[in-house]
């Protein structure tokens, strides 16, 4: 037999320790010891103090027909609302210690406890109710009530009249009860079930559930009062302290010198991460300074609610197939809109994309869009992720414009924007461009030194990095700096040779991996080669030109916000900037393909920190608010 | 009649079982909560939360019932299969306090299905599917651990819905499905009142554990969205990807689930398992990169502390240690290495000095274990996650549910399934079921009808 004990309350309270089991209306046979729940001896950590913390709403505490103590039909929520509950469900014949007898003998400890505090004591109502209506009379708990009630307090023996009308109570509270039968079917007279004890506020809301583990005088009665302060305190001020606006761009899970012995976190809380929306069609009146005016094409003119709707499609994760996954996944707003987490992407499942996630920064001015130049608008180019399959997974346009269309909230703006039209394939492009297209951001300090005339607003290295730049390093071969404007990309196609070495270099038998803060091991590749796919090939500018010469070309990128986007070079491959100088110090990576432009540039390790010093005053001014803008944006989860 | 003395003494065990001396014969897996309603005797099934594949079967998600009890004449055969819709990463799972409802998390569209598995334990049915945990948290993404407290559900992320990366949360709900609250996990810039012991507060997060008696919770911290999902070998490559693994343990306060103390532990530490003596207050954890098992413990100053106690196999190897299970007395850390297979019994009498003590290999890969409450008997599944699972092996032996006994020397195994084979797909998390818990009797073998090979 298990273990089984019949004890009356009384009798209870003058247990401690271990207990045996004890024979009473049933002979039981001799049980192993039992130790008492917690409840009934001292409590092996100090409780939390009573309004150092909150107890949140558990939900609604239901309501039924029950007998109260004189055996009037009444509805249970009678007693709720005035007083602060703590609820317990129980059967007078319960023979396990550590079920209901200790949900009385931890409501009548609560007594002692509030006993000299008449205040509180007021606002406390303690419900046994029964579960077993059968035994369990309103006359069988009358009796049973007069061993536990202290003077003052108000404690009420419920029961009810029948098991159909108290099992949707029990199953409104979660309280599965089983009615126990022996081996012939007969019902044994015992119940088993899970102890449970509910604290009930005012507002008839559980606040906490309590079981034989949990259940303590100590932990009640700070419960208790800690309701009772909580509702003290709505009537004050609920004044908070200002927190300091936060940093916003930059990853806030900083992994800067994670390869040192010396490297701590600065994690930033998402709780914090929070924005407002701002006025993004200022840069057609207003470009940036250090940049052209904002190509618009005729056919797709700003408006604000079209970037406003063509913002919400950025940041809504249901435009992908499996709702899990928008476009600001991989071009997330304060990583530089794009990914610093990743070298490469990962798409909707998980699935391998090739390539870095570009920025999205100044995207209207280039001329040729993706790594490999394959779009030329940025109209076209959203179909390009909606659709693959290893990005966002669309099976097909039609999909995506249906999906939107079965969106109320959607509708009502395309019909709005598009004056009467609903989604299609054109129109979804043209709100997406849209917002993309006004997401420019310069009047850099670099800016304010060249095209504002302001000799303060670059340091000195950073000036020295500029000269470099243009001169011995000769980056600006590529990354043009015009007269009036710089955009720091010539537009073409390149060979650096990152793209060669990745499809041509053997794989290494031994990688050294970084597994946590300054702890790298040699991985056994053959350990992992079950576990990893076939890697696939990327052959650059080839895929799209179909010619061997363009074997590894890949765009120019700009530079602009260029501290903002690692890592680096088209695959990522590249984590600083530091590194990224150093790969064109020697001359890129050599193949027969390598473009003329690249050559060893015999920098100082000091030239070097100036040409970095100089990438690093690329930071656009307006950053800031147009990531705060990008955090006010919906991301479309399911509610 | 012992389906009833089971169910009954099941239901005082649930509230006595964290104090009780280690010499009850109870049987049950022992990783779950401590006051959850338990087994007695012989479970009769194991649910297996399956992962979906493109290309094995109808490609979904289920729950695959699998018949355990030796005196069935369906016994080691899959009994019933659930598809739930989609491929959701199918994860972890874990049941209510009163043991009526199985929680089971999608690690990748963050969905939560509800099994009611106490109406028909042969047969669990789909409940409820909580499709908005993602909205209703605050941007959590990732449930992984569904680990039951009195009434409600703990349930512990492993990403959030704005850079796909570990800072996360935990996140309460009621038995019911009903959203609670949302815990943030402490970082930096908020650590909610913890300690930072030491250099790190990274925010992530991935199990929990609790020890009521000393009023703590224990959450430890892997990796985001981002890196669960993708391929293992472009991840291990990515030197990106591999700086955003977890770095820590946390204590926190299980009454007011306040954090209290933020420990280092390097290297991705996973599952936590906290020892059931009634005054050893320490847990188990280990670490999936770094291939330490790492001791959580309260000193004699009553401050909890981390310490790294024990290598586990060749770190150059990557054998990722997974699951692990500790023995009933405290005495056995059951601890697996996913990349070659094999379950590991480490010694654990001296907590401070795991022993290794025995070796065998399960299959090309391993994964989850659970034991019965007396260690008589252990079950294993292969699979990990769905883009870090071997594609191909020498031996074949990838994707499988195992059972075995244990005799204190030797694993023996008793049957096996390939999930493959049979078309049902990964699998993965287990927990136990039984008539015994629901005042049910086991039917007639006759009556019970094994599903359709699919």
């Amino acid at each position: 037999m298990p273990v089984a004990l019949c004890v009356t309350g009384i009798f209870l309270f003058s247990l401690a320790g271990t207990v045996f089991a004890h024979s009473g209306h049933n002979k039981k046979p001799e049980q192993p010891p039992q130790v008492l729940a917690p409840g009934y001896q001292s409590l092996n950590f100090t409780a939390p103090k009573a309004g150092s913390y909150t107890l949140p709403q558990l939900g609604p505490a239901s309501d039924g027909n029950i007998l109260d103590m004189q055996g009037k039909s009444v509805r249970l929520h009678q007693f709720f609302g005035d007083k602060y509950l703590v609820l317990s469900f129980i059967y007078t014949q319960c023979d396990d210690v550590n079920g209901c007898p200790l949900a009385t003998y931890v409501s009548s400890q609560v007594q002692n406890r509030l006993a000299a505090e008449p205040l509180l004591r007021d606002k406390i109502r303690f419900i046994s109710m029964s579960f077993d209506p059968a035994n369990d009379t309103p006359a069988v708990m009358r009796d049973y009530a007069k061993n536990f009630v202290k003077k003052g307090f108000d404690w009420q023996f419920l029961t009810s009249t029948s098991e159909s009308e108290l099992d949707p109570l029990l199953a409104a509270y979660g309280q599965s009860i089983l009615r126990d039968v022996d081996e012939n079917g007969d019902t044994t007279g015992t119940i088993s079930h899970i102890l449970r004890v509910f604290l009930i506020d005012t507002d008839k809301q559980i606040r906490n559930i309590y079981n034989t583990s949990f259940l303590h005088p100590d932990t009640v009665v700070n419960d208790i009062k800690t309701l009772a302060m909580s509702a003290a305190s709505k009537t004050t001020s609920g004044l908070s302290t200002p927190s300091p606006e936060p940093r916003l761009h930059g990853a806030g899970d900083y992994k800067q010198g994670y390869a040192n012995k010396s490297y701590v976190t600065q994690a930033q809380s998402l709780q914090s991460r929070s924005g407002h929306e701002a006025d993004l069609l200022q840069v057609i009146s207003q470009t940036p300074l250090g940049l052209p005016a904002v190509p618009v094409p005729a056919e797709n003119p700003l408006s604000k609610e079209k970037v406003r709707l063509g913002r919400q499609l950025f940041y809504d994760r249901r435009l992908s197939h499996n709702n899990t996954f928008s476009c600001a996944m991989c071009h997330i707003p304060e990583q530089g809109f794009t990914s610093n987490e990743l070298a490469t992407a990962v798409g909707v499942e998980g699935r391998t994309v090739r390539r870095n996630a570009p920025t999205i920064y100044n995207a209207v001015y280039a001329k040729r869009l993706f790594h490999d130049a394959r779009e030329t608008s940025l109209e076209q180019q959203i179909w390009g992720p909606l659709l693959a399959h290893n990005e966002m997974a669309n099976p097909s346009v039609g999909q995506v414009i249906s999906k939107i269309n079965q969106i109320p909230d959607y509708r009502q703006q395309f019909e709005k924007v598009f004056k009467g039209q609903q989604a299609d394939i054109k129109n979804v492009g043209d709100a997406l461009a849209s917002y993309q297209r006004v997401l420019v951001s310069a009047n850099s300090d670099f800016d304010q030194w060249l095209f504002g005339k302001k000799n303060d607003a670059m340091n000195k290295d950073a000036i020295a990095g500029y000269r470099l730049f243009v001169g011995k390093a000769a980056c600006v071969s590529c990354h043009l700096i015009e007269e009036n404007h710089a955009l720091f990309t010539d537009h073409k196609l390149h060979n650096t040779g990152v793209g060669y070495a990745n499809s041509m270099s053997k794989v290494p038998v031994v990688q050294r991996v970084l597994v946590a803060p300054a702890t790298w091991i040699n991985v056994d590749t053959a350990a992992i080669a079950d576990s990893a796919e076939v890697k696939p090939g990327d052959l650059g500018y080839y895929e799209i030109s179909g010619l061997p010469e363009d074997r590894w070309k890949y765009r120019t990128p700009g530079l602009r916000n260029i501290q903002l986007t690692a890592p680096y070079m088209h695959d990522g491959s590249i984590s600083t900037l530091e590194e990224v100088v150093e790969f064109y110090n020697t001359g890129g990576i050599n193949n027969e393909l390598l473009d003329p432009l690249l050559r060893p540039l015999h920098l100082s390790a000091k030239e070097k920190q100036q040409i970095v010093a100089f990438l690093s005053s690329l930071t656009g001014s307006n950053v800031d608010s147009l990531i705060s803008d990008a955090f006010a944006a919906p991301v479309g989860n399911t509610r | 009649m012992k389906n009833i003395l089971q169910r009954l003494t099941s239901t005082l065990c649930a509230s006595v079982f964290g104090l009780l001396a280690a010499s009850a014969s109870f049987a049950d897996e022992t990783c779950m909560s401590p006051y959850m309603a338990k087994i007695v005797g012989q479970e009769d099934f194991i649910y297996v939360w399956t992962l979906g594949v493109e290309g094995v079967g109808d490609e979904q998600d289920k729950l695959v019932t699998v018949d355990v009890n030796p005196n069935s004449k369906n016994y080691g055969k899959v009994i019933n299969s659930l598809s739930v819709g989609g491929r959701n990463e199918a994860h972890h799972s874990g049941l209510t306090d009163d043991r009526r409802y199985l929680w089971a998390g999608g690690l990748d569209t963050s969905k939560i299905f509800i099994f009611n598995v106490h109406s028909d334990p042969a047969k669990p049915r789909l409940y409820k599917t909580i499709d908005n945990f993602v909205d209703k948290s605050g941007g959590v993404v990732g449930p992984h651990t569904t680990y039951a407290l009195p009434g409600r559900m703990m349930i512990s992320g492993l990403s959030n819905d704005k850079d796909h990366g570990g800072r996360t949360a935990l996140v309460e709900y009621t038995n019911g499905g009903q959203y609670i609250t949302t815990h943030w996990m402490p970082t930096d810039e908020n650590l909610g009142g913890a300690m930072k012991s030491g250099q790190f507060a990274d925010g992530y997060g991935y199990d929990v554990r609790a020890l009521p008696r000393r009023n703590v919770m224990v959450t430890s911290s892997f990796t985001g969205w981002n890196n669960y999902m993708m391929d293992l070998g472009k991840m291990m490559g990515d030197g990106e990807a591999m700086k955003r693994f977890g770095n820590t343990v946390v204590i926190w306060d299980l009454h007011t689930r306040k954090p209290k103390k933020v420990l280092d532990v390097p290297g991705a530490p996973l599952e936590i398992r906290c020892a059931w003596g009634s005054q050893n207050n320490y847990c188990f954890t280990t670490t999936a990169l770094t291939s330490k098992i790492w001791l959580i413990y309260e000193d004699k100053m009553g401050e909890w502390q981390a310490k790294a106690v024990a290598d586990i196999a060749d770190a150059s190897k990557i054998p990722l240690p997974v699951d692990i299970s500790i023995s009933a007395d405290d005495n056995t850390l059951w601890v697996d290495t996913w990349n070659d297979g094999m379950a590991r019994a480490f010694d654990v009498s001296d907590p401070f000095s795991p022993k290794e003590v025995y070796t065998k290999k399960i299959g090309a890969q391993i994964n989850m274990i659970s034991q019965s409450w007396d260690g008589s008997r252990a079950y294993f599944t292969s699979s990990l996650l769905a883009n870090w699972d071997k594609k191909k092996s020498d031996s074949g032996d990838v994707q499988y549910f195992k059972a075995y006994d244990w005799d204190g020397k030797e694993l023996k195994l008793k049957f096996a399934i390939d999930f493959v084979a049979e078309k049902l797909g990964l699998p993965h998390q287990m927990r136990f079921g039984a008539y015994s818990l629901y005042a049910q009797k086991r039917p007639q073998d006759s009556d019970v009808k094994v599903a359709a090979s699919p």
